[in-house]
């Protein structure tokens, strides 16, 4: 019951964390920005139009938003959101959890190519380059966490005190951990300095010119499973950042959310203070992440021993 | 046992009994597919019930009074011959309408007795047990599949494809010789269980040997140059058979030989995890490299076999740790993804066939928006590519998720296994990666978008013999990606087979694994259909409206403009440009008035390159340098004869 609720909190407020990085990203630009509620408004608004489709475009165009939110949501009802047990949870979900964003990204490249246009076409070939690499990030990360507790499991990395006792155990590394995550969330979520979802000239996107054409109800499912993959990542390092407990589980929920601030604070001053790397620059980028993953691993194991 | 060689004798019949009916077109192929078909289905029943009994049949036969010819079928046998008469029903069925010509009947009645003999072969050749049963069934199932692969002969890539598959699998087939003439030279006896008794270096000898043969049939690389080639050449069930099911005999061949050898060496592990990485990673990557359907599916196979020989590798490894969690999990995770990609990329052949048939082209670059015209190929070939790329809740998960479970409980036992079981995993999630931007390039080319080129306006699916085999494919995939337990039940039995020493294999530990995969894909499900009311109840009563694709502000787009296959893949390709380096050609435009140019652009694989310069160029002029000896004077050639007769006589008599 308890982590139904938090799971349910969770997701609504995941839309509210995004439209902070606005206000954070309004605020270095010396603007008032939009409202934090924003996005639900957008929710809402996009919820009662109806849609536009190409003629080019198949059923599959109508199963891209679809399974994206899906897998988004069945991804966080894995998460011990705030140290409390995951909804779910079993021996080896964390590969479940990861492959499952790949479909929901073989969905979301596949509703793109559907449209026949080439806007979009660039932006699935890159979407379908740079997480390959996050992928290999996050399996070293797996095989670190694996090797420290002998689970396979979310809950067994991010449940009570186990942040903590990584932190005791490996010591400093575990901020290349840290970093290593920040970059994977930077890429998969389509962020600066990756991909810009503010810029306004389509050969430069990823992720926004996949969702080009796109419209009402669907593009609502798109944004709202966009928010909860962001949610998803950010949660990780929220437990890694700030391992602590406090007792009762009120105060850690709280303090969690309170943490996630923070963290989406970070991503939209990174946003703010960071211009967008050229194309062919990114996947060196998204290769620190992997080269951090890899250093932490190699250093802890030794430091076990 | 008696009712395998019944079966094997049916399908024999739909080979031969075709050249009766030559001049009815419509009777001829259809005994054949009869024939072939219920002779599959029997075979199919035999080697299930075969799989879950516990006897372990063997029959001899008396072969040219000096040889026997000893076959046994025990669980690993039977496990490959379930998915040998499996696939082989489902092609005979979809052959029926593939090959459709009557003008063309004679050849396609030899196409008929060649598939016949290759099916035969190969349930022969994992049934075989003793040296020269084994490598008898191996050369007819290699010479059979290349008339197979020669169907369309007067094409010259063809041909050289075909001329090539032979080289390969003869020169193969000599390494094989080779490894078990030591095998008999040191034993003394034909007989397979004798295997054990030899030497520890005599056995790495032998295995290394026996890896470059069986290798070069399952397309290790860089053993696997053969399969590009030869796999688009063939007509589409038989590359669904030889990519989904012959190749999987090399496999065997390498697990047959680790099982006889009964040497738990870790060093057997080594060899075969680091082969199955390289074949792997670089299998995948040219296959997203490639701009033909069938050569791109030909690579992906490559691809498989890496994974397949990673688990397996595992699987040795954790033997040779004395783990038997992880030795199980890797062999069964290994021998499902046999199973596993027998169904999809039999399935992605069918498809690609369907497309072949239809619109007459390869090119993925001339085709797009097939999905429109060919639903029920469009949804089975995503269903294929779905599961290819190991997502669930498809069956290629599955096994990816066994041999990943083997990978990380390999990471923790530290030493040289931590390294090797690390960049397995590392491997593993690579290949994922990089299969999935190569199967959404697929069919976001193919089957999405606007057609590129005249063939693909017009097509139209076509034959509910090549449809039905399909669905079932497609459906295949599916459930053994929802209810997996029974399939790795099955998939124990064949591990048990190999005596590592466990006796009887307890199901106890794999269970929950396999059922935790049914209840997450039940949850994906569940959540999907309530997103989808949900989402049906947001459209009620709403305007929706047809438009053109935004084309961001441009007017008058083509569907030449969209992206291609070359484009999709291009800086995924520039990535790995070190393993897969590109080869342009565009004629430079000169004058003031230029005449047309062209630009063509090919993904070159670094093991046909090697190979021609560091093999073929010094056997060519080796070979030039004795041309002398090639005369054209009979009498010269009966005192060869001769020379050689008298040579072997003093081999024999010394």
């Amino acid at each position: 019951m308890q982590s139904i609720l938090l799971l349910f909190i969770a997701m609504l407020l995941a839309p509210l964390y995004a439209a902070w990085i606005l206000k954070i990203k309004a605020f270095f630009g010396g603007k008032k920005g939009p409202p934090l509620l924003i996005h639900y408004y957008t929710l809402i608004k996009l919820l009662r139009k109806g849609s536009v489709y190409s003629t080019s475009t198949t059923f599959l165009f109508k199963m891209g938003p679809l399974v994206s939110l899906t897998t988004a949501a069945v991804a966080l009802m894995f998460v011990p959101i705030g140290g409390s047990p995951s909804l779910f949870s079993f021996h080896g979900d964390v590969i479940f959890v990861l492959y499952l964003l790949g479909l929901g990204r073989f969905f979301t490249i596949a509703a793109a190519m559907d449209t026949a246009s080439p806007f979009e076409g660039m932006g699935a070939a890159r979407e379908a380059y740079f997480p390959i690499i996050c992928e290999a990030t996050l399996f070293v990360m797996l095989i670190l966490f694996y090797l420290l507790t002998g689970e396979l499991k979310l809950s067994a990395y991010f449940e009570g005190l186990q942040p903590l006792r990584f932190w005791h155990t490996a010591g400093a590394t575990l901020l290349f951990v840290v970093i290593a995550l920040f970059i994977v969330l930077l890429t998969e979520n389509a962020r600066v300095p990756v991909d810009d979802p503010a810029t306004h000239l389509e050969l430069t996107m990823i992720h926004e010119v996949m969702v080009l054409d796109h419209s009402g109800p669907d593009f609502a499912m798109i944004e709202l499973g966009a928010f909860f993959k962001l949610f998803f990542y950010s949660a990780f390092i929220a437990r890694l950042i700030f391992p602590f407990t406090m007792g009762p589980l009120a105060a850690d929920v709280a303090l969690f959310f309170a943490i996630l601030i923070l963290i989406y604070g970070i991503v939209g001053v990174t946003e703010s203070i960071m211009a967008r790397y050229r194309m062919d620059k990114v996947p060196q980028f998204v290769l620190t992440s992997f080269a951090l993953a890899a250093f932490a691993t190699i250093i802890t194991l030794e430091y076990i021993k | 046992m008696s009712y395998l060689f019944l079966s094997v004798s049916i399908v024999l019949c739909g080979g031969i009994l075709p050249f009766l009916f030559i001049r009815q077109f419509n009777r001829m192929r259809a005994v054949a597919a009869f024939f072939t078909a219920t002779g599959c289905l029997l075979g199919l029943v035999s080697a299930v019930l075969l799989l879950a009994g516990n006897d372990q049949p063997t029959i001899s036969v008396g072969f040219l009074s000096s040889f026997t010819l000893d076959f046994k079928a025990d669980g690993l046998s039977a496990f490959f011959l379930m998915v040998i008469f499996l696939i082989s029903f489902l092609a005979a069925i979809y052959g029926y309408h593939y090959l459709d010509k009557p003008e063309r009947a004679v050849r396609i009645a030899a196409s008929h007795l060649f598939f016949s003999l290759l099916i035969a072969a190969m349930a022969l050749v994992v049934t075989a047990y003793n040296i020269i049963t084994f490598l008898l069934c191996w050369e007819i199932m290699s010479l059979a599949s290349f008339f197979l692969v020669v169907h369309d002969h007067e094409i010259e890539e063809n041909s050289k494809a075909g001329y090539l598959y032979a080289v390969y699998s003869q020169v193969g087939a000599l390494f094989l010789l080779a490894a078990f003439g030591i095998m008999y030279a040191s034993t003394g006896t034909l007989d397979f269980a004798a295997a054990a008794s030899l030497s520890e270096p005599t056995k790495i000898l032998v295995f290394a040997l026996a890896f470059v043969g069986f290798g070069s049939k399952a397309g290790v690389f860089p053993f696997h140059a053969w399969l590009p080639h030869a796999h688009p050449a063939a007509p589409s069930h038989i590359s669904a058979l030889m990519s989904g099911v012959m190749i999987k005999t090399g496999v065997y061949g390498i697990v047959r030989l680790y099982h006889l050898l009964a040497w738990h060496t870790p060093l057997f592990g080594q060899i075969v995890i680091i082969a199955g990485m390289i074949t792997g990673i670089l299998g995948v990557i040219y296959a997203l490299g490639q701009q033909d359907i069938k050569r791109m599916l030909a690579y992906s196979s490559v691809e498989n076999i890496g994974i397949i020989l990673i688990a397996l590798g595992l699987g040795m490894i954790g033997v040779a740790a004395g783990q038997p969690l992880i030795a199980v999990l890797g062999f069964a995770g290994g021998f499902l993804h046999v199973l596993n990609h027998s169904l999809f990329k039999s399935l992605l052949f069918m498809g690609a066939g369907m497309v072949l048939h239809q619109t007459g082209t390869r090119a993925m670059d001339q085709l797009g928006g097939l999905i429109k015209r060919m639903p029920v190929t469009g949804s089975t070939f995503l269903i294929g590519s779905l599961a290819i790329a190991g997502l669930p809740p498809f069956n290629g998960f599955v096994s990816e998720f066994l041999i990943y479970m083997g990978g990380f409980r390999g990471a923790a036992l530290g030493k040289s296994y931590f390294v090797l079981s690390v960049l397995a995993i590392i491997s593993l999630a690579l290949i994922g990666g990089l299969a999935l931007a190569a199967f959404t390039k697929v069919n976001g080319v193919v089957f999405q978008g606007e057609p590129r080129g005249v063939p693909a306006q017009n097509a139209a699916e076509h034959g509910s013999g090549m449809l039905v085999p399909m669905v079932i494919l497609a459906a295949a995939c599916l459930i053994v990606g929802l209810f997996p337990t029974f399939f790795m039940a099955l998939a124990i039995r064949a591990v048990a087979a190999l005596n590592l020493g466990y006796g009887r294999i307890p199901l106890a530990p794999f269970v929950p694994l396999t059922a935790n995969i049914t209840r997450a894909a039940a949850l994906f499900l569940g959540v999907l259909v309530l997103l989808w009311i949900l989402r049906s109840f947001c459209y009620r009563g709403k305007t929706i409206t047809q438009a053109g694709t935004w084309g961001c502000g441009f007017t008058r787009p083509t569907a030449r403009m969209q992206y291609t296959s070359s484009s999709f893949a291009a800086s995924i390709l520039n990535f790995f440009s070190t393993v897969a380096p590109l080869k342009e050609e565009h004629p430079a435009i000169k004058g003031r008035f230029p005449a047309p140019t062209h630009y063509h652009s090919q993904i070159q694989d670094i093991a046909e390159l090697q190979i021609t310069s560091l093999i073929v160029r010094p056997v060519i002029f080796l070979f030039d340098k004795l041309r002398w000896l090639q005369h054209g004077e009979i009498h010269m050639y009966i005192g060869y004869i001769l020379l050689a007769i008298v040579v072997a006589l003093v081999f024999v008599f010394q």
